[in-house]
């Protein structure tokens, strides 16, 4: 009814649906450059030998897929598990991090001001940036935590962090907490601040403790908001790239090779574009069937609660 | 008001009535304790966040050979590393490159984001467009790498300015869509339906309603966007490598395996190239969170 009655208008002035459209076009132009295009292009690279000077050289049907799933790349698929491995660990890790923080910035009455400073820091530092602190810090030579660790006594010479297994890892993986549990405390504080005071006051004044104001009432309410959380790292933690590149470089041989870096490797440093186009479909592939149900998930438990 | 406590631990007030009982007392102490563990755990969160850019203040102070000692305060401070990174590398050029590059790709996101939040929002057209968008958003950036590539050497684009203010402007989209549609829908519609019996265009009252309206979730998401440029590296390092164009996060990543680096000079040229964004974080902070938290919370 409404619908008709605009769509008339005044004489002269365009529909609503035309208009829409026009609006539009500058998103659908965006899509077709950055999500249609490339996914096309790339995937038509990958049944192709092809150089970065020279795309396209000669079609070769299936065998960058049969080189790189058939066991010639023994680098790329340990690749995709560390990916794995790294972006649920990080996102779980940065989940409970943030949370606890986030339930503690709700009772905290002053300072919350300077605190939110001091939280925003990490998060918009550039992931460069980010590695080359943290590669100062975990230094053998020079950096402040085998100085200290030193000092104190606690080990007899230097401790190669980012060159020897497993601590290449688990350093990249600390750098990318520091980064990121902010970000997560920040969201998980808006998510909790939906949980109406009174409710939380309440169950204060009839004397619960906290731990189980937080598991019996704050958790369960906004259990999908935070589930969203994660998932919204976990997406973004597959991208991880900056950290490897400054931090190791994908070594200590390929201990912290992770999907992007080594995709990035073997087109840029290796120059096989084909085989560099095979890797980013199977990692594309690879990322949307585990990412699809998480957030069919996501939406399902959005509805509920709504 | 004289208040007695009685041995039964409930608080009367003088005319008898029972004000709180035993269980507020436990609950005043279980929130006492609780804060006071709560702003101790925090202050050491904070100390663990604030470690890193700490260490790289201090580093800036340290001589070579004061470096390789890892500790955390110096003797004798010195400046030399200052005045030399600026030296060994055009360090003011890269952040004025990054910073021309990151506001103007936030406009060219903002002016391809909002007229399509508003028509998605208010004009009920192209919702899946927004979604699609939302979903390319799940592709890891490498994805576009090598085809961007090839397309913008086609389009002479390579190590361009008007190259990479497109290239981030497009790629922030899906991130200020979603950003925008928060705070669209938090703004009434009935403002639109007024203008539009009023016999205003769709588009007009766009430009004349909506916009204003939207000024501080625009600038907010513009700054979010501006942020994920300036901190942008993969597509840099492969799309802006020429001293011409190049900023700062490709400027470090070169810098930092260069041999002839000392500690202390790659800290003052982290520093320098952190401290505009440090500089819009602590103006900016509650727009910042604001946006940052418009999209998942409705």
């Amino acid at each position: 009814m409404t619908d008709k009655l605009f769509l008339k208008g005044r004489a002269g002035t365009v529909s609503r649906g035309a208009t829409a459209w026009l609006m539009l076009l500058p998103l659908a132009a965006a899509l077709v450059l950055f999500a249609v295009f490339p996914s096309i292009y790339v995937a038509a690279l990958s049944f192709t030998k092809s150089t970065l000077g020279q795309p396209f050289r000669s079609w070769i049907g299936w065998a960058n897929y049969y080189w790189l799933l058939g066991g010639g790349d023994r680098v790329f698929v340990p690749s995709l598990l560390r990916a794995t491995i790294f972006a649920v660990v990080v996102s779980m890790v940065e989940l409970a991090l943030g949370l606890a923080l986030a339930v503690r910035l709700t009772s905290l009455r002053r300072g919350g001001r300077l605190l939110r400073s001091v939280l925003l820091l990490p998060l918009m530092t550039p992931p460069v940036l980010v590695g080359v602190a943290w590669k100062l810090l975990l230094a053998p030579g020079g950096g402040l935590i085998n100085g200290e660790l030193l000092s104190l006594g606690l080990i007899a010479e230097p401790v190669s962090f980012l060159g020897t297994t497993p601590w290449a890892l688990m350093s990249i993986m600390v750098a990318d907490v520091w980064q990121w549990t902010p970000f997560v405390a920040l969201l998980a504080y808006a998510a909790l601040r939906q949980v109406p005071d009174d409710v939380v006051e309440a169950a204060w004044l009839d004397g619960a403790p906290p731990a189980a104001v937080f598991w019996k009432i704050q958790l369960p309410l906004t259990a999908h908001l935070l589930f969203a959380i994660f998932v919204l790292r976990l997406i973004m933690a597959f991208k991880i790239f900056d950290l490897v590149y400054i931090l190791t470089f994908g070594g200590p041989g390929n201990a912290t090779d992770m999907s992007g870096f080594t995709i990035w490797r073997t087109g840029l440093r290796e120059f096989d574009v084909g085989r560099a186009a095979a890797q980013t479909v199977v990692f594309a592939v690879f990322v949307s069937v585990l990412l699809t149900p998480l957030l069919w998930l996501e939406r399902r438990t959005e509805d509920h609660a709504a | 008001m004289t208040i007695d406590i009685g041995l039964d631990g409930k608080v009367v007030s003088e005319k008898g009535q029972v004000v709180a009982t035993e269980r507020t007392h436990r609950a005043a102490s279980w929130l006492g304790l609780g804060r006071m563990i709560s702003a101790l755990l925090i202050a050491l969160y904070a100390a663990f966040l604030l470690l890193p850019i700490a260490f790289l203040v201090s580093l800036t102070f340290k001589t070579r050979d004061e470096v390789l000692l890892g500790r955390f305060l110096t003797d004798k401070p010195t400046l030399e590393n200052w005045w030399k990174a600026f030296q060994v590398i055009h360090l003011t050029d890269y952040v004025w490159h990054s910073v021309v590059i990151a506001s103007l790709s936030a406009v060219v996101t903002l002016i391809v984001a909002a007229p399509a939040t508003y028509a998605a929002v208010r004009l009920r057209h192209g919702a899946f467009l927004g979604s699609l968008a939302l979903s390319s958003y799940v592709a890891p950036p490498v994805v576009a790498l090598l085809p961007l590539f090839f397309l913008m050497r086609w389009l002479g684009l390579l190590n361009s300015f008007p190259g990479m203010i497109l290239l981030y402007g497009i790629m922030n989209v899906p991130v200020a869509y979603w950003l925008l549609l928060g705070f669209l829908r938090k703004i009434p519609s009935a403002l639109d339906e007024a203008a539009w019996i009023d016999g205003a265009g769709f588009f007009k009252t766009f430009l004349v309603i909506d916009l204003p309206l939207l000024a501080p979730g625009l600038v907010a998401t513009g700054l979010i966007c501006l942020i994920l440029a300036y901190n942008e590296f993969l597509f840099a390092s492969l799309f802006a490598q020429d001293d011409s164009v190049r900023g700062l996060t490709v400027a470090i990543s070169l810098f930092q395996g260069d041999r002839f680096v000392n500690f202390g000079q790659m800290a003052v040229a982290s520093l320098v190239g952190i401290a505009p964004i440090y500089v819009i974080a602590l103006l900016f902070q509650d727009r910042l969170i604001g946006g940052l938290t418009a999209g998942s919370v409705k």
